[in-house]
């Protein structure tokens, strides 16, 4: 069960909680192993509140960011990830490499 | 009168470029363990070759590391005390332990964990332990071997060849100059990376870099028709361009395209990795959409041997092969948007990102292994290359120079 909380205005959205994971690698695995129904389900409780959630997380800078607000935005981050899924493809991934083995390199040098 | 061949007689633009000739391609190049150890010795170790940005490393003592197998060789690229770049062969002086074992980092001194011999970020050998027991040992000598290094508009550019034939900016001749201008280093103050191995040869995957004719089939459940729509469906581009060395590609979108739903709120809260409709080329350098097209989405600066650079609106990401062998490659593919300053922002780019790995990494890369099975059985001698497929001749043309010189 994650440990993120939402915001007040978004509490409708605590039962998909389990996609507030706070990294990438986190966010295709679940988009991976998750059913197309488990994914349209998210889908479809997301976009008709991603007007209200996007105006609200423009508010925020992405330093020092709240953590339920945090939580808020990485149930949008999955959302970006599996729109594709949804809006491509009718099935969970994209046909071709497994995303897995794509490693994800951070090339800056870090924030001091 | 032109020789029939098979559907590879020219067009359009084979016509601009008659040296180029027409005619299939031999499959060799792509599987021949010989003509990877050419294209070694006379292309990659003599060439000016893209490792990075200057973004990677901002201040004294920031540093990462390239191996460049290729070149035989791995390289420490650093910032100096003054600001100067720096570019070294990762190689203690001492016993030939590489002074730098991490990808990244920042120092004031490289130690070499082996023996602690220390190097300044000039490279200069300023302490070795137990000195006295290197009787006459010329420190001075002994420094870092130094691997050329110079930059354009940003990219970190190295030449494995000790006294290198010409300088970058002469490498990098018409199409540099094309692109000289762009807003990269504005753009570039944030980036995503991705980087895999795969068993194909480097041409295999630089070729589908070169040509958006697979767009409307390879791509068909992704990106295909926000590019090939009913006026295009094929998506010819609105100019092919060879140089010498280089190339230039300038790709249109489909004015029927409409967003789907999270892609239209991607859009609201920042410019997308490849923009589609809407994209200006305003402030850009002319030749980045050379005929003024109000269709123009992207332009490809194809950089000879193994760098493909693509702008955008708002924009811009690199693809780089790195050959291993004759049937393997470590991709490198690079987006770059300016950092995020509000969440929403970085939904939006998040969304880049994820459209980029499925509809480009995963679409793209899920077929280079499986072609080069096929090119490697033997079943057939040749390729065919249409006029749409231009550059790829002229990447086989502009290695023939190189072979043969």
């Amino acid at each position: 069960m994650s440990e993120y909380r939402l915001p007040e205005s978004f509490q409708d959205l605590v039962p998909y909680l389990a996609w507030s994971l706070p990294t990438d690698r986190e966010r295709s695995a679940k988009r991976q192993s998750s059913t197309m129904a488990e994914i349209n389900a998210f889908y479809q409780a997301m976009l008709p509140r991603m007007e209200e959630v996007l105006s609200y997380l423009a508010l925020y800078p992405t330093e020092q960011v709240p953590p339920e607000v945090q939580g808020l935005l990485y149930l949008t981050l999955s959302l970006a990830k599996i729109a594709p899924a949804v809006e491509m493809y009718g099935e969970p991934n994209a046909e071709g490499l497994d995303t897995l083995r794509l490693v994800n390199v951070d090339i800056y040098p870090p924030r001091s | 009168m032109k020789t029939q061949v098979n559907g590879t007689n020219g067009g359009k633009w084979h016509d601009r470029y008659p040296e180029l000739g027409t005619g299939p391609i031999p499959i060799e190049p792509y599987i021949s363990r010989e003509y990877f150890e050419k294209e070694r010795e006379r292309i990659f170790r003599k060439v000016w070759l893209n490792v990075g940005r200057l973004e990677q490393i901002p201040n004294p003592g920031d540093y990462f590391v390239k191996d460049l197998a290729v070149c035989n060789t791995s390289i420490v690229v650093v910032r100096g005390e003054g600001g100067t770049v720096h570019a070294f062969h990762n190689m203690c002086s001492h016993r030939g332990n590489p002074l730098v074992w991490n990808a990244k980092g920042k120092c004031k001194t490289f130690t070499c964990r082996y023996h602690s011999w220390t190097y300044g970020l000039d490279g200069t050998l300023r302490y070795v332990p137990d000195e006295k027991n290197f009787c006459g040992i010329k420190k001075d000598t002994l420094g870092l071997t130094p691997v050329a290094v110079d930059t354009w508009e940003g990219f970190i550019f190295i030449n494995t060849d000790p006294t290198p034939r010409e300088t970058l900016q002469e490498y990098l001749g018409e199409v540099g100059r094309s692109f000289t201008g762009y807003p990269f280093a504005e753009i570039a103050t944030g980036s995503s990376a991705w980087e895999i191995d795969v068993n194909a040869n480097w041409k295999v995957c630089k070729d589908a870099f070169q040509e958006v004719y697979h767009i409307f089939s390879l791509h068909n459940r992704s990106t295909g028709a926000a590019f090939a729509g009913k006026s295009n469906p094929y998506l010819n581009v609105h100019e092919l361009a060879i140089f010498a060395t280089h190339a230039r590609i300038s790709v249109p979108a489909s004015l029927d395209w409409r967003p789907s739903p999270v892609e239209a709120l991607a859009k609201r809260y920042g410019m997308l990795t490849l923009q589609k409709q809407n994209s200006s080329s305003r402030g850009m350098p002319a030749e980045v959409n050379p005929t003024g097209a109000p269709d123009w989405s992207f332009s490809g600066f194809i950089c000879f041997p193994n760098t493909c650079l693509y702008v955008a609106d708002g924009g811009f990401l690199t693809h780089t092969f790195w050959p291993l062998s004759e049937n393997r490659t470590h991709w490198e593919a690079r987006i770059y948007f300016p950092k995020a300053q509000t969440l929403a922002q970085q939904f939006s780019q998040e969304y880049s990102r994820a459209t980029f790995v499925d509809g480009v990494l995963v679409e793209d890369g899920g077929m280079f292994e499986k072609i080069q099975s096929m090119l490697a059985s033997g079943a057939k001698k040749e390729i065919i290359v249409g006029d749409e497929e231009l550059l790829i001749r002229h990447h086989h043309k502009v290695t023939e120079t190189f072979l043969n010189a």
